[in-house]
């Protein structure tokens, strides 16, 4: 396949779901009176949608400055770390949490961009086998605080197991939405400018380095982009596995490794699959909805272990 | 004499608390090739990658920042096709002119892991040589270029060398071909991360100095 031909079967199918994903409701198909319920449904499609690009924009550039394709900020922490950073402000101060807009996503970038040090810093440097089970370790703890955060306060206690469950896209209102959304779309732009330079770090540092490419710079703004992603998506949805690996992976068999390709395309993959796996959960669940990142991880697992198996082919 | 581009004074280099590179000189002008030999764990990488700015080093270095370096064994964690790695290192015409050079060119379209490990070596070569804007006042840094390439290819790399001395670049080349390195300018022979001998191949690469060296007769004389 062409990269154009992957690039508007992608958005065609993008598009689609975004008509039927207004569409699906509790009551059934329908748009409501003169489109009222589109207009309802808008914050959870976008926030769907911008989650689903940041997982799959963040999966590739992780994959890219790691040189890993098991890389993902799903196992490696970082979505841990930006929900453990959320958890941290909401048992902290639970009433300062909602007062500004940027509180949540602050919180949730700070423990991103924590975890992704820390992952640079344990991980980094070694075999590919090194950045992995730090990252895994890295999961469990932050995973393990915020369940011990969450246990403790009553308040937040539903609000978090529901976002380490990836179950947020319910809440989603325009007043919650913007500003993740926005993040998201500044932290792609970005990345997408790192496209060549991490083609040059594939090579290695040396040779990157040899061939007049900045490996410091681009490393520490591919980390800092890809925490601010990683704080966007799990301020919309929580946690959700898969699609940062699934989605990078799925776009380099279509239109290969080039990053200026890959990037993008993953971006478009990972709306995709959040926001198809969120009608689905919504559409045939209308009264108790599935939530997406059960959804994805369902259909998620045996399309990976599909592509798994082809890498070697 | 042309432009001196390279020049280094007691540089040292430190690994892991151990002293890896210790005391070495050496100048490279342009138009000149430089050969630098030794037996395997001598330093060669090592010097090669201080020279060319990756190591953090003791002593005195000058060095002009028009410069490539060419490491050993290349490898991408993603499987490009060969005509990507133009675009990668941003100047296709010139990548195409290398790899035509080297005699890759109808392997534009093959993926990385569908050809050899030479090709892909000449491959890489050629992504080093094509970040060169201009041969002419530029240093060139090769880690071994020729080491598991076939003669064709060996011949191939040689004269790429030489083309880009005759320009003007200067090319500080490791490598264990000692055939190669008598038709050098100048020879720097390591062992053990200092300097044994340098300066003109007749003077440096003489029997003793391989005997002390390597413990073997120059093959390449007979």
């Amino acid at each position: 396949m062409t990269a154009t031909k992957a690039f508007l079967a992608g958005f065609v199918l993008l598009a689609g779901l975004v008509v039927l994903a207004l569409s699906v409701g509790a009551q059934g198909f329908g748009w409501g009176d003169g489109g009222s319920l589109v207009l309802l449904r808008a914050p959870r499609v976008l926030a769907a949608l911008a989650a689903g690009l940041a997982l799959g924009v963040g999966g590739a550039a992780q994959q890219g400055v790691f040189r890993n394709p098991l890389a993902d900020p799903g196992l490696t922490g970082v979505f841990g770390g930006a929900l453990f950073g959320i958890a941290l402000l909401l048992g902290i101060f639970p009433e300062a949490a909602w007062q500004r807009a940027w509180c949540i996503p602050a919180a949730a970038f700070t423990g991103a961009l924590a975890t992704s040090a820390l992952l640079v810093v344990l991980g980094g440097g070694g075999a590919a086998s090194r950045l992995l089970l730090a990252g895994l370790g890295l999961n469990a703890f932050t995973a393990a605080g915020t369940l011990v955060i969450a246990s403790r306060s009553g308040e937040s206690r539903e609000l978090l197991t529901n976002g380490a469950y990836g179950d947020w896209l319910g809440m989603a209102t325009l007043e919650l939405t913007w500003l993740p959304v926005l993040l998201t779309f500044f932290a792609a732009a970005l990345l997408l400018t790192l496209a060549r330079s991490l083609d040059l770090l594939s090579f290695g540092e040396d040779a990157a380095r040899g061939f007049g490419c900045d490996v410091g710079r681009v490393r520490r703004n591919a980390v800092l982009l890809t925490a601010l992603a990683a704080a966007a998506a799990t301020c919309l949805v929580g946690q959700v596995a898969f699609i940062g690996l699934l989605a990078p992976h799925l776009a380099r068999r279509f239109v290969g490794p080039r990053h200026a390709k890959v990037l993008p395309l993953s971006a478009l993959l990972g709306a995709v699959l959040l926001l198809g796996a969120d009608t689905i959960g919504r559409g045939l669940w209308p009264q108790a909805p599935l939530s997406a990142a059960a959804v994805t991880a369902v259909l998620g697992a045996p399309l990976f272990i599909w592509i798994a198996r082809g890498r070697n082919e | 004499m042309s432009e001196v581009l390279l020049q280094a004074l007691g540089l040292g280099v430190e690994l892991g608390g151990r002293r890896v590179i210790d005391g070495v000189s050496l100048t490279a002008a342009g138009g000149q090739t430089v050969a630098v030999v030794g037996p395997n764990g001598a330093g060669k990488t090592t010097l090669l990658r201080a020279l060319s700015g990756l190591l953090p080093c003791s002593g005195e270095l000058r060095v002009t920042n028009d410069r490539t370096y060419c490491a050993q064994k290349p490898f991408s964690a993603w499987d490009y096709r060969v005509r990507d790695l133009g675009e990668i290192v941003g100047d296709s015409a010139a990548f195409a002119v290398w790899l035509a050079k080297l005699g890759l060119a109808e392997l534009g379209e093959r993926r990385l892991t569908e050809i050899s490990g030479g090709e892909q070596k000449c491959a890489h070569l050629a992504m080093a040589l094509a970040v060169l804007p201009e041969p002419y006042g530029a240093l060139l840094l090769l880690d071994e270029p020729t080491a598991s390439l076939d003669l064709a290819k060996q011949a191939a790399v040689h004269q790429a060398i030489r083309a880009c001395a005759q320009a003007g670049a200067a090319c500080v080349v490791a490598t264990h071909d000692l055939a190669f390195a008598r038709r050098c300018d100048q020879v720097i022979v390591l062992s053990e991360g200092r300097l044994v001998a340098s300066g003109h191949p007749n003077t440096t690469l003489t029997l003793e100095v391989i005997a002390a060296i390597w413990g073997a007769p120059d093959l390449t004389e007979a």
